[in-house]
C-alpha cells in the first residue's frame, strides 16, 4: 500500500514537471518562431524550402494557459505538500499539541464539506463548457478544436482529490496527532547535515 | 456591510486564523458568501477558472521561479559571493558589505526574497559566523535585512503580483525598482558601517586587487542575467512574461553549459520543486480572483472612496495611512497575501486622489518586503532560523536598527515620486 502510494507520489511529481517544463519549452518556440523567419531572410537562407515554412505560432499562448491551469491545480491535488501552503501560522504555532489537533480537524472538515457542497453546481457549469471550444488549439489527434470541458476538467478532479485528501488527513489527524509544520521539517531535514 | 459578506469575512478569518490554507479559506469563505447570497457556488470556480485561463501575465509567475530555482542549485552564488568578497570584503564590516552587495547582485536573478535567504543567506552566514567574528544573531539579522531588496530589483515576483490586480505596466515597475533597491542596499550598508566601526568588528584578509578581474570574469555571466531581462522588455523583443523564460532559459545555459553545475536530476528536481511553488502560489491568486470578483461586486472600493471623499484627504497623507496600515499588516500577513488581497481595495482611491500607481505599486512592494522582517511574523526570520538554527530570540535582537533604515528608506521613497519614477519616463512612462 505505503509503496503504491510512493510511486504514486512520484509519477505525479513526474507529471507537474512535465506540465510545466511543456509551458517554458512552447514560450521558448513561440519566441524562437517569431524572430526565426527574420533570421533567415536576414541570413538569405530562403531556399532552404524547410525554413522557409517557419511561422509565428498561433496557437502557443493558448496552449500555455491551458496547461497553466492545468499545472495549478493538478499540483495542488496531487504535488503540493500540507506545509507548502500559504498559511497564517502564528497562532497555530502558538497553542498547545492538542489545540492544534482541533484545528488541524476542524479545518480539514471544513474544506471537505465546502468542496462536497460546491462539488455538484461547479461539475454541472464544466459540463455545460463543453459548448465552448478552445479559440486556436487543435486536438492533434483529430484535429478538432477541443471543448473547455475537457480543459477545466482537471477542477472537478482537484476538487474531489482534495475533499479525499482532507477528510484523510483529518482522521489521520484524530489517530496521530497535527501534522508536522514547516519549521519542524527543515529543522529535522537539517540536523544531520549540522551533526556532520 | 450585507449579511452574506460579514459571513464571508467570519469564514475568512476563522479558518485562515486556525491555519488553513489561504487559498482554500478564500475559496470556502466564497462559497459562502455565494451560498448565502442565494447567487451560484459555481461562480467560485468559473471566477478562478477563467482568471487564470485569461490572464497571461501570470505565467511569469512560474517562470521566475524556474529561473530562480536553477539559480540556486546551479552553484552560481558561489561564484557571485567570492565576486562580492574580492570586491568589498576589504572595507570596515567587511562580510556585512559582502552580504548587501550581494543580495543586491543576487536579487536582479532570482525576484524571491526567500530564495535569496535560503540560498546565499546560508552561506554567507556560516562565513561570518566563522571564528566568532561577528555574533549570530547580527549575522542572521543582516542576512535578513538584506534579501528583502530581492523581489525590489527585477525580477520581482510580488510586483508581477501586483501588476495583476492594478493594471499598471510591469515594465515601468521593473524599472522603477531599480533604484530604491539600491539605496535600500545603501542605508543597509550605511548601518552596517556604523555598527561594525562602534563594535569594533575585524576585518577581512583583503583579496589582492590582482585577482578581481579574474574573479569578476567567472562571476561576470551571471551579472549579465538583469541587463538581458531589462533590454528584453526594453528593447521591444520579449513581453514580460516572455523575458521571464527568457530569463530561466539563460540561467539554464549558463548552470548546465557554462559553469557545469546543474545535473539533468537535478534539473528535475528544480521543475518538480517549481512546480510544487508555483502551485501553492497560484492556489493563493485563484483566491484573490474570486475575492476581486466578490468585493466589486459588494462596491468596496467605492464606498473605501466615499468616505475618503468626505474626509478631503492629502494625498500624502493616504499614502501615509496606506503604508502604516501595510506595515502593520505585515507583521502577521505574508507579502502574497497582502498584495492580491489587501492592495486592490485602495486602487480605485489612488487613481481619485491622482497617485501614480507605478509609485505606489514600487512603495506596496518595498513595504510587504519589509514585512517579511517584522516580528513576530516575518517568514524571513523563520527561513533563516529553520536554515542556520540560530535562535529567532537573537535574531529578532539585531534587527531592529536595520528596520529602522529600511523604513526611513521607505519614507523617502514615498515623500519623492520622482525618485522612483525617475526611471521609467526616463524611457517614455509618462506618469
Amino acid at each position: 500500500m505505503k509503496a503504491a502510494f510512493r510511486w504514486f507520489s512520484r509519477l505525479a511529481d513526474m507529471i507537474a514537471a512535465g506540465l510545466l517544463a511543456a509551458i517554458f519549452v512552447t514560450f521558448l518556440l513561440q519566441i524562437a518562431t517569431r524572430y526565426l523567419p527574420k533570421v533567415i531572410t536576414h541570413f538569405d537562407l530562403d531556399y532552404f524550402p524547410a525554413l522557409t515554412a517557419i511561422r509565428p505560432l498561433g496557437w502557443s499562448l493558448e496552449l500555455i494557459g491551458i496547461l497553466w491551469v492545468w499545472v495549478i491545480f493538478f499540483s495542488c491535488a496531487f504535488v503540493v505538500r500540507e506545509q507548502d501552503h500559504v498559511k497564517f501560522d502564528i497562532i497555530y504555532l502558538w497553542v498547545s499539541r492538542k489545540t492544534r489537533t482541533i484545528f488541524t480537524i476542524v479545518s480539514a472538515a471544513a474544506i471537505v464539506a465546502g468542496m462536497i457542497y460546491a462539488l455538484l453546481p461547479t461539475l454541472d457549469y464544466i459540463d455545460w463548457m463543453k459548448i465552448r471550444k478552445t479559440a486556436t488549439v487543435r486536438n492533434p489527434i483529430t484535429g478538432g478544436k477541443i471543448p473547455m470541458r475537457t480543459i477545466f476538467s482537471v477542477y472537478g478532479g482537484f476538487m474531489i482529490v482534495v475533499a479525499v485528501r482532507y477528510a484523510w488527513l483529518a482522521i489521520d489527524t484524530f489517530c496521530h496527532g497535527p501534522p508536522k509544520t514547516e519549521l519542524e521539517l527543515a529543522v529535522e531535514a537539517d540536523a544531520p547535515k549540522a551533526k556532520q | 456591510m450585507s449579511v452574506e459578506l460579514i459571513g464571508l469575512l467570519v469564514t475568512l478569518f476563522v479558518l485562515s486564523g486556525i491555519g488553513t490554507p489561504i487559498g482554500y479559506a478564500i475559496m470556502l469563505a466564497a462559497v459562502v458568501y455565494l451560498g448565502m447570497a442565494g447567487l451560484d457556488v459555481a461562480l467560485a470556480g468559473e471566477k478562478i477558472l477563467q482568471g487564470f485561463y485569461k490572464s497571461a501575465i501570470l505565467l511569469a509567475v512560474p517562470l521566475f521561479i524556474v529561473a530562480a530555482n536553477i539559480m540556486n542549485a546551479g552553484s552560481i552564488t558561489d561564484r557571485l559571493l567570492a565576486f562580492c568578497v574580492a570586491a568589498v570584503g576589504r572595507f570596515k564590516g567587511g562580510l556585512g558589505h559582502v552580504n548587501v552587495v550581494a543580495s543586491l547582485i543576487f536579487s536582479g536573478m532570482s525576484g524571491s526574497a526567500v530564495a535569496d535567504a535560503a540560498g546565499i543567506g546560508k552561506i554567507i552566514i556560516s562565513m561570518m559566523t566563522r571564528d566568532g567574528r561577528y555574533s549570530r544573531g547580527y549575522a542572521a539579522a543582516i542576512t535578513a535585512a538584506s534579501a528583502t531588496i530581492g523581489p525590489i530589483i527585477p525580477p520581482s515576483i510580488p510586483m508581477v503580483l501586483y501588476a495583476l490586480v492594478s493594471n499598471a505596466s510591469i515594465g515601468a515597475l521593473f524599472l522603477a525598482g531599480i533604484l530604491p533597491g539600491i539605496m535600500m542596499g545603501i542605508v543597509l550598508m550605511i548601518m552596517n558601517c556604523y555598527l561594525a566601526r562602534k563594535r569594533g568588528f575585524a576585518m577581512e584578509e583583503p583579496v589582492p586587487l590582482r585577482e578581481l578581474p579574474r574573479k569578476t570574469a567567472n562571476a561576470f555571466p551571471a551579472l549579465l542575467m538583469p541587463v538581458i531581462l531589462l533590454y528584453g522588455i526594453y528593447g521591444g523583443v520579449t513581453t514580460p512574461t516572455e523575458a521571464a523564460a527568457v530569463a530561466a532559459f539563460y540561467a539554464l545555459l549558463l548552470a548546465m553549459l557554462f559553469y557545469r553545475a546543474l545535473s539533468w536530476r537535478g534539473l528535475y528536481q528544480v521543475f518538480v520543486d517549481s512546480a510544487r511553488s508555483s502551485a501553492s502560489v497560484g492556489i493563493v491568486i485563484g483566491g484573490a480572483f474570486i475575492l476581486n470578483f466578490i468585493v466589486i461586486s459588494e462596491q468596496i472600493p467605492q464606498a473605501i472612496s466615499a468616505m475618503l471623499d468626505g474626509a478631503d484627504i492629502h494625498p500624502l497623507m493616504f499614502l501615509l495611512a496606506v503604508n502604516l496600515l501595510i506595515l502593520l499588516l505585515g507583521c502577521v500577513l505574508d507579502a502574497t497575501t497582502i498584495i492580491l488581497v489587501i492592495v486592490p481595495l485602495f486602487i480605485p482611491t489612488c487613481k481619485a486622489l491622482g497617485i501614480d500607481l507605478v509609485h505606489f505599486g514600487v512603495l506596496v512592494v518595498v513595504n510587504s518586503m519589509i514585512g517579511l522582517i517584522t516580528p513576530p511574523y516575518g517568514i524571513l526570520l523563520f527561513v533563516i532560523n529553520a536554515v542556520t538554527d540560530i535562535p529567532l530570540r537573537e535574531i529578532i535582537a539585531e534587527i531592529w536598527a536595520f528596520l529602522a533604515v529600511l523604513i526611513a528608506a521607505l519614507a523617502v521613497m514615498m515623500l519623492f515620486p520622482d525618485l522612483v519614477l525617475w526611471l521609467p519616463r526616463l524611457v517614455g512612462y509618462s506618469g
